[in-house]
């Protein structure tokens, strides 16, 4: 069975991770960080009614957006190592329904996963409106994830699996105590990526009334009717977030492409 | 089994890539503690037919007999059998997430359930063995491609097989690193263990070698032993493979 060759997962839509060596990007984020600072501070301080309110009220969904975005990422994380193990798999039958999901979840489009999967949860157990976020958000990324961590086992050079089994480890024990422990350097940084990308993702949570940074912010506009100045502050809040994370994802990366180094 | 029966006896394989005949009917018997060298140009089928030995290799015919189990029987249990057989590779394949002592006590600990203590106790030995004890704790990142190789033979002997198997373990060194590691092949085949190897070095063949195979298109040739085989190859094509390799050398 010919599969399409992926060999290095893009995720579009992350925010861009600056390496040292890109000095433009490096000098945006700089940029970019004290811009939002900036306006995150001035803004309420030259305006405090409506910006300083919208400060006041908002956070409560900043936990909310870090939790669904934890919750997800754990579980996708599960999911993919699942998938990308079942898309590995000689076993036909597994690696049909692996990349059947795969395929599935690539061609609808989150919310629309998203209602679908908060309303037929719906119809058969009742669970809090977060953890059929996190379920939903978690299928979607799990098969993102899946890909990166196909992508990741395969970049072993198959060397390794060779003198493992060799020794006389099964295949289990070759993913498990040579293969995954060597991959996972190569997984992280694209997992970071999926991460922020995730992250920014919640906010189609907040149509299925959980109360992320956007739920509370469309709460205030809409009691308030100053529209523009929340969605201001909204988006600066998701940027200073993700600007920070992806620094942090940078540094790790680094971090570990120096362990390899060593 | 009889003490007299060869501890690997390889009858009739034939193995092809897709339309390409890899092995054409090859048998083969190696005794216990004998060493044979396979040689032959490159594309004859010798890696491949050393890699059926464990089973790396699937074969579409013939039966792998290695120390009493049929290798290609379902019912076997092909990890314990490659327990028993260890094997070396051309790239070394060192775990590069494993410092060289963890190379070594991999296997033992988890395989053999061997304590920590006694798996580093055996690795430190063979590591002296093998002139790399100072580099325990390296990783193999740090090491040349001659270290590399002795610390793969080692961590083959770890797990204390009956039978070796030796892929071109030359190859891919350096020129000035293949002696430190046909020297620790050479310490191992005067302790006896029985040795499959496959590779270029004609000085080693010459030493080492109880029997030499020539294989040529998947097929063997000529079995002779090193001294007939090099000084009055029968087969035509055997001839021509040593005029070939031999001809810079007599220029």
């Amino acid at each position: 069975m010919s599969e399409p060759e992926i060999t290095k997962i893009e995720v579009g839509d992350g925010a861009a991770i600056p390496r040292p060596e890109d000095k433009g990007l490096v000098s945006a984020w700089w940029i970019a960080l004290f811009g939002a600072i900036a306006l995150l501070v001035f803004l309420p301080w030259y305006k405090p009614d409506p910006y300083l309110n919208i400060l006041r009220f908002v956070p409560d969904g900043i936990i909310v957006t870090f939790e669904v975005t934890v919750f997800s990422i754990s579980l996708a994380i599960v999911i993919g190592l699942l998938t990308g193990l079942g898309r590995l798999s000689r076993n036909r039958f597994i690696n049909l329904i692996a990349s059947l999901y795969v395929e599935v979840v690539r061609g609808i489009p989150l919310l629309v996963q998203l209602f679908y999967i908060y309303y037929a949860l719906g119809r058969f157990v009742r669970v809090p409106d977060l953890v059929a976020a996190v379920i939903a958000m978690a299928f979607c990324y799990g098969a993102y994830m899946g890909e990166v961590f196909r992508a990741g086992i395969k970049s072993i050079d198959s060397g390794q699996t060779e003198a493992s089994l060799s020794l006389g480890f099964n295949h289990r024990q070759t993913m498990a105590y040579v293969i995954l422990p060597q991959a996972w350097r190569t997984i992280l940084p694209p997992v970071g990526n999926e991460f922020i990308a995730l992250l920014k993702d919640t906010s189609l949570v907040s149509i299925l009334a959980v109360a992320d940074i956007l739920r509370r912010g469309r709460e205030y506009a809409s009691e308030s009717f100053n529209y523009f100045e929340t969605y201001t502050m909204i988006a600066l809040i998701y940027l200073l977030i993700t600007l920070v994370l992806s620094k942090l994802i940078s540094i790790m990366e680094h971090r570990l492409s120096h362990y390899e180094r060593r | 089994m009889n003490a007299a029966d060869p501890i690997i006896r390889l009858q009739h394989i034939n193995k092809f890539f897709g339309a390409f005949k890899a092995l054409s009917d090859v048998s083969l018997d190696i005794k216990s503690g004998e060493k044979v060298v396979v040689l032959g140009p490159s594309g004859s089928g010798k890696s491949t037919l050393l890699r059926t030995v464990n089973r790396l290799e699937s074969i579409d015919s013939g039966t792998i007999i290695v120390d009493g189990h049929n290798l290609y029987d379902p019912g076997e249990d092909i990890n314990r059998i490659r327990m028993e057989v260890g094997m070396v590779f051309q790239s070394f394949n060192l775990f590069r997430h494993k410092s060289v002592l963890e190379n070594l006590t991999l296997a033992p600990i988890k395989l053999k359930k061997m304590d920590r203590d006694q798996a580093e106790t055996l690795a430190l030995a063979l590591l002296d063995k093998v002139g790399m004890r100072d580099r325990a704790t390296h990783f193999p990142i740090q090491l040349s491609g001659g270290q590399q190789q002795r610390v793969a033979i080692a961590r083959a002997l770890a797990m204390e097989p009956k039978i070796m198997l030796f892929d071109e373990p030359t190859s891919a060194l350096d020129p000035e690193m293949i002696n430190e590691v046909l020297e620790v092949m050479i310490t191992l085949a005067r302790e006896g263990m029985t040795m499959l190897v496959v590779t270029h070095e004609m000085g080693f063949a010459r030493e080492v070698a109880d029997k030499v195979v020539f294989m040529d298109a998947g097929a063997v040739v000529e079995v002779a032993k090193p001294m007939e085989f090099f000084t009055n190859p029968q087969n035509p094509r055997s001839q021509l493979f040593l005029r070939q390799i031999l001809a810079p050398a007599t220029r």
